[in-house]
């Protein structure tokens, strides 16, 4: 069967994993709390890559993601540390209008979804392989490959420029 | 053909060099001519008045051709094409002649009137200017090109009179003739486009091919729209107000302009169309009426005038009335015939004037003059032939040409605006003579200071008198004898076609009408003899127990309050209603409004502008969705 | 039903907690994990249909990774902006960033 087994009891559990967690980042008052709530969206993730025969992008989630982009975020919630006396709602006011907004979008996207015709076989089956990727990336996608590398680049320097302290008059 | 090179070389020039004389003169005359800016003007206007007396020999050689010329396309707008094209025929040859002579003469006589004035130069170029706007006018072949001349002459007209613009109202004066005429203009206007609409040309020969065509209702509004042009521009009633007032300029100015040429182009006009009025009786009724009315108005009020210059003035108006008299009537070559000899009589006229007002030291109240014949004698004797042809004794010019209009309104069986026409010949021959005796006869009335100091006029003022009071004099035989079919009669044959000729008998209604008019005449010497030679109480008497009489005459007529109350003041008031209401607050209203308006969709919707990423965000994710929802219904339909 | 359709309402609903999360949370830099969230759902619909569709020699899964990649400079960059932000204004709340107002 294309796309592998299909286990429907796993999908279940591993779709109720990250949907829950997706919630706790949204709900938690806490920061860490919504914090260690994405970490543990992040791993579902991964699983479900792994799931989907994408097992590349399942190491990399979780090299990125849980590694990096996480503990960036930490470290940004540590350094903006605000008192916790400081809030009175933790949703905006804009929160009347954005629930049924979303709940809206996610039903008409469901309902688009699951009308259309997207789920016709295709003649290919299965992600490529590690052996797969690479030879696209390096072949077929060299030129987006290396400019990602001069955006990350950028990227750092940018952070750095941003971030850093004014120095202090001698 | 080697004759109509020579013309149209001729043409040419007798349009251009007045306008190459204008340019030049206004534009260097300041600095490089100064007190010799008269030279280039007056020579040019030698040789076109040469050039004019050879166009015209032209027509009379070739008496059955008319030359036409359309020298270049002016306008070419899809259905709408205008030539600047010219048109000689023995009614151009005689306008020409005019035009040509008369003009040159009165630059000479500017040369001598016009010494020591500060506007020396700007003078001539003007009178060159306006040389040039008559030609093009006369020398038109359609509709528009005579109206550019026609408006030219107006310009000029306003820039002449109003020539001493420091004077607050030889300006007024200016501008009462420029927007006088106007109205007419708005006439003639409407009548071209009548034309052009009915026609689909305003070339002659092209509008008068379809004269018979033309329903005659439209040909009817074509004539009376036509014909207001020429009451405005040839002084008639309702629009004669600006003529008097129009002395305010330079005496040459008078005699050119308001005497021989200008004021003649209404005339001419309605002698050029006649192809379109023969077709339409009733027009032909309103012109004759309203020449007729106007005659007898304007010599009813030249009677009490004391400006000699006004005097004049209302003679002219008068002489144009009995000139459409003439042509309402039926008697085209004979108002032509008047037209021509006119053009010399009053011409000289005024210019005698000028002379009399020269030696005066610049006094024009006649009330201060008299006694001026030993002192000023060629002036007086050219006055006086100026006047006899005026009145219309015989032999002198004026009486031929008077006598034909009257003889023809007569026998045409128009027997009220003959006895009109009577009536004014008498008055005129009063006011003639109360002039030529207040200025020249009796005792002077002026002060020691003046009278030391009347001269008569630099030569060259008095040539120009001497050289039109010769065809005043004789004029009116040469080319008018016998009555009827005289040399006159048969060169306009080709231009005035179909018209009924009279057989003119001697010793029958013609010769008894010529007899009786002679008659009226002399009554109205002697009785100005008697006024104001013999027993000069009189006038001050007959004033007292007529004083209604005499003042309506004093007066005008009361037309300039006329003027002033109804159309003046109801515009004024109009004017500023429109101001305080409509643009105030209609306008300024909306545009104002629309400011706010928008000023208020801004404060409104400013809100919006929260400065919060997140409403933003919401927005778009709110947008997203509709397009989702669009795009799936119509994909999916 | 189709095994993708499963995947594909799992990443719609994750899009849209993720939406809802970006658009009410005040703290700016949960807001920044919301959209992390998102980027996410998108991942997953991506491989997805790229597991059971194919198409382009699976660029689907070379597409997820460079938006992986770039999630992560643009969560550093981000992030140093709410951090030199936090030090001139001493707040992290989204309501209060409302320089751009009227």
């Amino acid at each position: 069967m294309p796309g592998g087994d299909f286990h429907p009891g796993l999908f279940v559990f591993l779709a109720a994993w990250i949907l829950v967690c997706a919630l706790g980042v949204v709900a938690f008052k806490k920061i860490m709390y919504s914090a260690a709530s994405m970490v543990a969206c992040f791993l579902g993730v991964a699983f479900a890559y792994a799931l989907l025969s994408a097992p590349l992008l399942a190491i990399v989630q979780i090299l990125v993601y849980v590694g990096a982009i996480s503990i960036v975020i930490i470290f940004a919630i540590m350094l903006t540390e605000v008192q916790d006396g400081g809030y009175e709602l933790f949703f905006n006011r804009q929160a009347v209008f954005a629930a049924p907004l979303a709940v809206a979008a996610a039903a008409v996207l469901t309902v688009v979804v699951v009308t259309s015709d997207i789920g016709q076989i295709g003649d290919t089956a299965l992600n490529p392989s590690v052996k797969g990727v690479s030879l696209l990336l390096f072949n077929g996608y060299v030129f987006p490959f290396e400019l990602v590398s001069l955006v990350l680049v950028a990227a750092m320097i940018g952070a750095i420029v941003l971030a850093r302290r004014e120095e202090e008059k001698p | 053909m080697g004759g109509t090179q020579y013309m149209k070389i001729a043409v040419a020039l007798i349009v251009l060099l007045p306008l190459a004389g204008f340019i030049i003169t206004l534009l260097l005359g300041k600095r490089f001519f100064r007190a010799k800016a008269h030279v280039l003007p007056v020579a040019l206007v030698t040789v076109t008045a040469v050039l004019s007396v050879y166009a015209f020999e032209w027509v009379f050689r070739h008496p059955d051709e008319a030359f036409v010329w359309n020298a270049f396309t002016w306008v070419a707008a899809g259905r709408f094409t205008v030539a600047w094209g010219f048109l000689v025929d023995p009614l151009t040859g005689i306008m020409l002649l005019v035009v040509g002579i008369i003009g040159m003469l009165v630059h000479y006589y500017s040369i001598g009137y016009m010494k020591d004035d500060p506007g020396y130069y700007r003078f001539f170029a003007y009178l060159n200017l306006f040389m040039f706007a008559m030609f093009v006018l006369i020398l038109a072949n359609n509709y528009l090109l005579l109206f550019l001349g026609w408006e030219g002459v107006g310009l000029c007209s306003y820039l002449l009179i109003s020539f001493w613009f420091r004077k607050k109202t030889a300006s007024q004066a200016g501008k009462k003739a420029f927007l006088v005429n106007r109205v007419g203009d708005f006439g003639f206007t409407l009548g071209m486009f009548l034309i052009f609409v009915t026609t689909g040309t305003l070339q002659f020969t092209g509008v008068f091919s379809a004269a018979e065509m033309i329903g005659s209702g439209t040909l009817l509004w074509i004539c009376l729209l036509l014909f207001t042009g020429a009451v405005g521009k040839s002084a008639q009633f309702p629009l004669h107000v600006w003529l008097p007032d129009a002395m305010e300029g330079p005496t040459p100015v008078s005699a050119l302009i308001h005497a021989a040429t200008m004021v003649n182009a209404g005339v001419y006009m309605v002698a050029r169309s006649y192809p379109l009025f023969i077709h339409s009786d009733v027009a032909m009724l309103v012109v004759m009426i309203v020449g007729t009315f106007t005659a007898i108005y304007a010599a009813y009020i030249a009677i009490t005038q004391n400006d000699i210059k006004r005097v004049i003035a209302y003679s002219t108006v008068s002489s144009l009335g009995f000139m459409f008299m003439a042509l309402g009537a039926g008697a085209w070559a004979a108002g032509i015939f008047y037209l021509f000899v006119h053009g010399f009589f009053k011409g000289l006229l005024f210019l005698c004037s000028g002379s009399v007002i020269h030696a005066m030291g610049g006094e024009q109240d006649m009330r201060q003059m008299g006694g001026l014949r030993k002192r000023i004698p060629l002036t007086f004797w050219t006055m006086l032939i100026g006047a006899i042809a005026l009145i219309g004794v015989f032999p002198f010019a004026g009486f031929w040409a008077k006598d034909e209009i009257l003889g023809g309104a007569f026998v045409g069986g128009y027997y009220v605006v003959w006895a009109v026409g009577i009536v004014t010949a008498f008055l005129t021959a009063v006011f003639a003579f109360r002039l030529i005796f207040m200025t020249f006869f009796g005792e002077s009335r002026a002060s020691e200071e003046v009278q030391r100091h009347v001269h008569e006029s630099p030569r060259v003022m008095t040539i120009p008198l001497v050289l039109l009071a010769i065809p005043s004099a004789l004029l009116g035989m040469l080319v008018g004898w016998p009555p009827e079919t005289g040399w006159i009669h048969s060169f306009l044959e080709p231009v005035f076609f179909d018209v009924e000729h009279e057989e003119f008998v001697w010793l029958g209604v013609g010769g008894g009408l010529m007899v009786f008019s002679v008659a009226v005449a002399l009554l109205g010497v002697y009785l100005a003899y008697v006024m104001y030679i013999r027993r000069t109480e009189l006038p001050g008497r007959l004033a007292a127990r007529l004083p209604a009489a005499y003042k309506a005459s004093f007066n005008k007529m009361y037309m300039d309050q006329v003027y002033e109350v109804v159309p003046i003041r109801g515009t004024i008031a109009f004017a500023g209603w429109l101001w305080t209401f409509f643009d105030v607050k209609v306008i300024d209203g909306a545009v104002n409004g629309l400011a706010r308006l928008w000023e208020l969709f801004g404060e409104r919707l400013r809100p919006l502008q929260t400065g919060r990423v997140q409403n933003y965000a919401f927005s778009i994710f709110a947008g997203m969705l509709v397009l989702v929802v669009v795009l799936a219904w119509v994909w999916g339909s | 039903m189709n095994a993708l359709y499963w995947w594909l309402t799992l990443a719609v609903l994750l899009f849209c907690i993720g939406a809802f999360g970006v658009l009410v949370r005040r703290n700016v830099i949960v807001v920044v994990m919301c959209l992390e969230l998102m980027l996410n759902a998108v991942n997953i619909a991506l491989v997805a249909i790229s597991n059971f569709r194919g198409g382009a020699l699976g660029a689907g899964t070379l597409f997820a990774l460079f938006i992986i990649t770039l999630a992560a400079a643009e969560v550093t960059v981000g992030l140093a902006i709410v951090i030199a932000n936090y030090r001139n204004r001493r707040t992290v709340q989204t309501d209060q960033y409302d320089e751009l107002k009227g």
